[in-house]
C-alpha cells in the first residue's frame, strides 16, 4: 500500500467580513478600482481571540470529523503557515495540543505555496509510514499588512483549510513539482522579527514588522513560475492542459490566475476560484477552495485535479491528483 | 540577425494584453486608459517568451515616469539588442 486517499476536509474563516467598499472608502478609491485590479469583493479578517492556530484547529477538527477520525488516529500533523502563532514554538504545537494529536507535529513555511509543499511532504511521509496525516494551511496576513498599505490590504484575507490523508491502495499523485528561487526573496518580505533584525522599538517605529511588496516583480514571477511548474507537472504525467478537470490555483489575484490559464492553455471552465469572497488567504487558499468545490459536489471520483501555488521567497509547486477514495 | 519587434508590434501586443482600445506609442504609458503596471508586466512576460534572445526584464520599467512612452521602451529594447549583439 503506497498510495493515499484524502478522506476529510474542512475550513475555517473568521466571521468578520471586510468588503472592498469599506477598503475603497479607507483608501480614497472606488470599489470598481479594487475589484478590477484583483477580483476581490470581500475578505475575512480575524477578530479578538482568533489567530492562525485557532483557525487551524477549527479547520482541522472539521476535516477529522469528515474523515471519521480523531486526533488520536493522526500519526503526523503538518501546519503550513507564514504567519505563525508566535515565533516559537511552532504553530503546530498549539494545534497538536488542541486536537489531541497522537503523533508528530511540524510547520512548513513556504509562504503561499505552503499547502502544496505540505501535501508533497505528507505524501512522502505516507510512503515511509502509512498512517493518517493531517495537513492544515492557515494564515492571518491581515495582521502583517500595514493598514496604510493599499496594495497589500486589498489583497489579503485570513482563513484556514485542512485535509486528512489516509493510506490507500491507489497512487493518487500522477505528478508533482516543487521549486524555489531565493534570489527573489526581496519581492515580498517582513524584515523585522527574526534573527537578522530582531524586533526593537526602532523596527516597530519604522513599521518593519509589516510586509513589504514589490507588486510588479511578484506578478511577473508568479506568472512565470506557476506556468513553469504546471507545464513540468503535466509533462511528467504525460497529460495535456485539456486533460485537467479542475485546477485549484493559489487564490492570489484574478489577473495572475487568468494569465496562468492563458499561458498554460488550461480551459477557463476548469478553474476553481473563491477569490471574490475570501481574497488571498495564503497557505489556506488552495485547501479552502478545494474543500468548497468538494462540498459543492463539483469534484467527483476519477476527476483529474491540479493544485498549483506560488509564494514569497519565491517558492512554487504543483500536484496533479486523480481524485477519489473519500470514505 | 534575430527578429526585433517594431514599436508598432509592441503597441499591438500591449493592446492585446490590456484590452485598451488604442495604444499611442508616443503617449505616456502612465496616462493610457486601461493600461496599468500589471498589464505592463503581463506584456513583458509575453515579450520574454516571444523574444527569448532579447535580455529584457522588469528594469525596462524601473524608472517609469510621466515622460516614459512605448517608443522610449522600444528604444531601451533596441539598446539591449545592441549590447547583446543579437
Amino acid at each position: 500500500m503506497s498510495g493515499f486517499d484524502i478522506t476529510g476536509w474542512g475550513i475555517s474563516v473568521p466571521e468578520r467580513v471586510v468588503t472592498s467598499v469599506e477598503l475603497a472608502e479607507r483608501f480614497g478609491v472606488d470599489e470598481h478600482w479594487i475589484v478590477s485590479r484583483c477580483g476581490i469583493r470581500e475578505r475575512r479578517a480575524v477578530g479578538a481571540g482568533q489567530s492562525t492556530a485557532s483557525m487551524a484547529v477549527e479547520a482541522g477538527r472539521r476535516a477529522l470529523e469528515r474523515a471519521g477520525l480523531s486526533g488520536a488516529d493522526i500519526a503526523h500533523l503538518i501546519v503550513a503557515t507564514a504567519t505563525p502563532e508566535q515565533p516559537s514554538p511552532a504553530t503546530s504545537a498549539f494545534v497538536h495540543e488542541a486536537l489531541e494529536i497522537a503523533g508528530s507535529a511540524h510547520d512548513v513555511n513556504s509562504e503561499c505555496a505552503g499547502f502544496v509543499y505540505g501535501l508533497v511532504t505528507a505524501a512522502g511521509l505516507l510512503r515511509m509510514d502509512p498512517r493518517p496525516v493531517l495537513l492544515i494551511g492557515s494564515d492571518t496576513h491581515t495582521l502583517t499588512a500595514n493598514p496604510q498599505d493599499r496594495d497589500l490590504s486589498i489583497l489579503v484575507g485570513d482563513g484556514a483549510g485542512a485535509v486528512v490523508l489516509q493510506p490507500g491502495s491507489v497512487e493518487r499523485i500522477l505528478a508533482w513539482n516543487l521549486g524555489a528561487d531565493g534570489s527573489c526573496k526581496d519581492s515580498l518580505k517582513v524584515l523585522a522579527g527574526g534573527s537578522r533584525l530582531p524586533t526593537s522599538e526602532e523596527t516597530v517605529r519604522r513599521g518593519l514588522h509589516y510586509a513589504q511588496i514589490n507588486g510588479n516583480e511578484i506578478y511577473l514571477n508568479a506568472v512565470r513560475y506557476t506556468v513553469r511548474t504546471i507545464r513540468e507537472t503535466l509533462e511528467q504525467a504525460k497529460l495535456t492542459p485539456a486533460d485537467v478537470d479542475h485546477v485549484v490555483p493559489h487564490q492570489a489575484n484574478i489577473r495572475i490566475i487568468n494569465s496562468v490559464l492563458a499561458h498554460t492553455g488550461i480551459p477557463s471552465d476548469r478553474l476553481v476560484t473563491n477569490l471574490e469572497r475570501y481574497g488571498n488567504t495564503a497557505s489556506a487558499s488552495i485547501p479552502i477552495a478545494l474543500a468548497e468545490a468538494l462540498d459543492a459536489g463539483r469534484i467527483q471520483d476519477g476527476d483529474t485535479v491540479l493544485l498549483a501555488g506560488f509564494g514569497a521567497g519565491m517558492t512554487w509547486g504543483s500536484v496533479l491528483l486523480t481524485w477519489g477514495g473519500a470514505r | 540577425m534575430s527578429e526585433v519587434p517594431s514599436v508598432e508590434d509592441l503597441a499591438a501586443q500591449l493592446q492585446a494584453v490590456s484590452g485598451a482600445q488604442e495604444i499611442d506609442a508616443d503617449a505616456a504609458l502612465q496616462h493610457i486608459a486601461d493600461v496599468d503596471s500589471l498589464d505592463l508586466m503581463e506584456w513583458l512576460y509575453g515579450f520574454q517568451n516571444r523574444y527569448p534572445h532579447i535580455p529584457a526584464d522588469e528594469s525596462l520599467f524601473a524608472d517609469i515616469d510621466d515622460t516614459t512612452t512605448l517608443r522610449v521602451v522600444h528604444g531601451r529594447i533596441l539598446a539591449l539588442v545592441g549590447q547583446a549583439g543579437v
